[in-house]
């Protein structure tokens, strides 16, 4: 007897109208970089597999006027191959680069990233650094949520049985803003994020701070904007100090709420350091 | 249930269960035991297959999900008497193959690598092959076995 059953859907509508089947527990599909491994550990918690990778709807990468919509079944290659999203969303861009290797790159999807709701996932912080929404449809209706608000903790999602991500949308940044994703993992290449910032930044014609964003990720239980670290920088000129006293103030903030753990001693200096070098790839001019 | 694709350039229909990995279905039902189970969690590269262009860990991937698609393993790299392409005969003659069971995989990561990017650079050939491990660690030999077919390709 096969542990699941699958099948292909191919429309929002029929998706929904698949998982919301009350006969058979079934869980989206996507890319299958996570189900396929936990399937393999633990017996599977539902009956069947509702493929979504292949929905048009959950594909479309494009700019909807001061909005930009990705669909949750694109893959990391498809948003590094995006020419809109390379212009409007560095960070997810980078983020995506560094996911894991090419084979990786070209099954996962950003709904699945975010679905799996890892605290190291690194779509995740881009996400919220965006500002972004999840756009979730179930049988009951359509309803749009904050990224950060999705992930209750460490593997826990809002997300209710018969509810699928179909895409997400985030305000176009300021004239001028940039964006970046920093990733420190145990080695190059194909490695799980330790910690990671996502980070965006603009400045007025006066050379000040006028839009901060500031993302760690894997380094609270949930995933949110340092919104302290965010206030501090604007109205302010950079410099080196103040990357320096930023990502300062970034792990203090993050030790404020783990509290000292096993692994604090490493993360505090380290968050440091990647808050500093992401500020100072967002806010320093090349000539 | 029916599972309908091409493989290496040949459509195949088989019956099998829907919750059996891509690798499972090539390796048990289609006897294509070139490609390799390592991890069987995408580590490692080792099941490496193109599925519709692009480089997939075939252990990542649910047979069924497969249905439609055009796959391409080890056995349809092959040069057209039969042979060894010239990536496989460099792999030969760079002594990029120690005790070859990463191979399959790298050879793939190598063409998938080579069908989007024909020059790479050496540090492009190393994202390319990023998701693959070695464990006799031969990567400068695999990177210049790449290198060198991408030269020899440009000149055809």
């Amino acid at each position: 007897m096969p542990m699941f059953d699958y099948v292909r859907a191919k429309s929002v509508a029929e998706a929904v109208e698949l998982l919301a089947d009350t006969q058979c527990v079934s869980r989206p599909l996507a890319g299958g970089t996570d189900v396929l491994v936990q399937v393999r550990h633990t017996p599977p918690t539902f009956q069947r597999l509702v493929d979504v990778s292949r929905i048009p709807e959950m594909k479309i990468i494009e700019r909807q006027g001061d909005e930009i919509c990705v669909g949750a079944a694109v893959t990391y290659t498809e948003i590094i191959e995006s020419a809109l999203l390379r212009e409007t969303a560095t960070c997810l861009v980078e983020a995506s680069r560094l996911v894991g290797g090419p084979a990786i790159a070209n099954a996962g999807t950003l709904g699945g990233n975010v679905a799996n709701g890892a605290a190291c996932a690194d779509g995740v912080p881009p996400l919220v650094c965006l500002d972004a929404l999840a756009h979730v449809r179930n049988s009951a209706g359509a309803r749009a949520v904050p990224v950060a608000d999705l992930l209750s903790g460490p593997h826990e999602t809002m997300l209710q049985r018969g509810d699928l991500i179909t895409h997400f949308t985030f305000p176009v940044m300021p004239d001028g803003a940039r964006s970046t994703f920093i990733k420190l993992g145990r080695r190059n290449a194909q490695a799980i994020s330790r910690l990671n910032v996502a980070a965006a930044g603009a400045l007025s014609s006066e050379g000040r701070v006028i839009f901060a964003r500031v993302v760690p990720g894997s380094a609270l239980p949930r995933l949110r904007r340092f919104v302290e670290v965010e206030n501090m920088l604007i109205g302010e000129r950079p410099s080196e100090a103040l990357f320096e006293t930023a990502g300062a103030e970034a792990s203090r903030a993050m030790v404020a709420v783990t509290g000292r753990r096993w692994s604090t001693e490493y993360k505090e200096i380290a968050l440091q350091g990647l808050v500093a070098r992401a500020l100072r790839q967002v806010f320093t001019v090349e000539n | 249930m029916l599972i309908e694709l091409t493989v290496n350039g040949r459509d195949v229909a088989v019956d099998a269960p829907p919750d059996i990995t891509l690798l499972d279905l090539l390796r048990d039902y289609l006897n294509l035991t070139g490609t390799k189970e390592g991890c069987a969690v995408g580590e490692c590269g080792a099941c490496a297959v193109i599925m519709d262009g692009r480089l997939v860990n075939s252990c990542m991937v649910l047979a069924p999900q497969a249905d439609g698609c055009a796959i391409t393993t080890i056995e349809g790299v092959r040069a057209p008497d039969g042979g060894p392409n010239d990536l496989q005969q460099n792999f030969i003659e760079y002594g990029a193959v120690q005790c070859g069971i990463c191979i399959p995989g790298m050879i793939m990561a190598g063409e998938a690598l080579l069908m989007r990017n024909p020059l790479p650079t050496r540090e492009e050939i190393r994202m390319g092959l990023a998701g693959n491990l070695c464990r006799c660690t031969g990567y400068q030999q695999i990177v210049d076995a790449i290198e060198a077919t991408a030269k020899g390709r440009q000149k055809g």
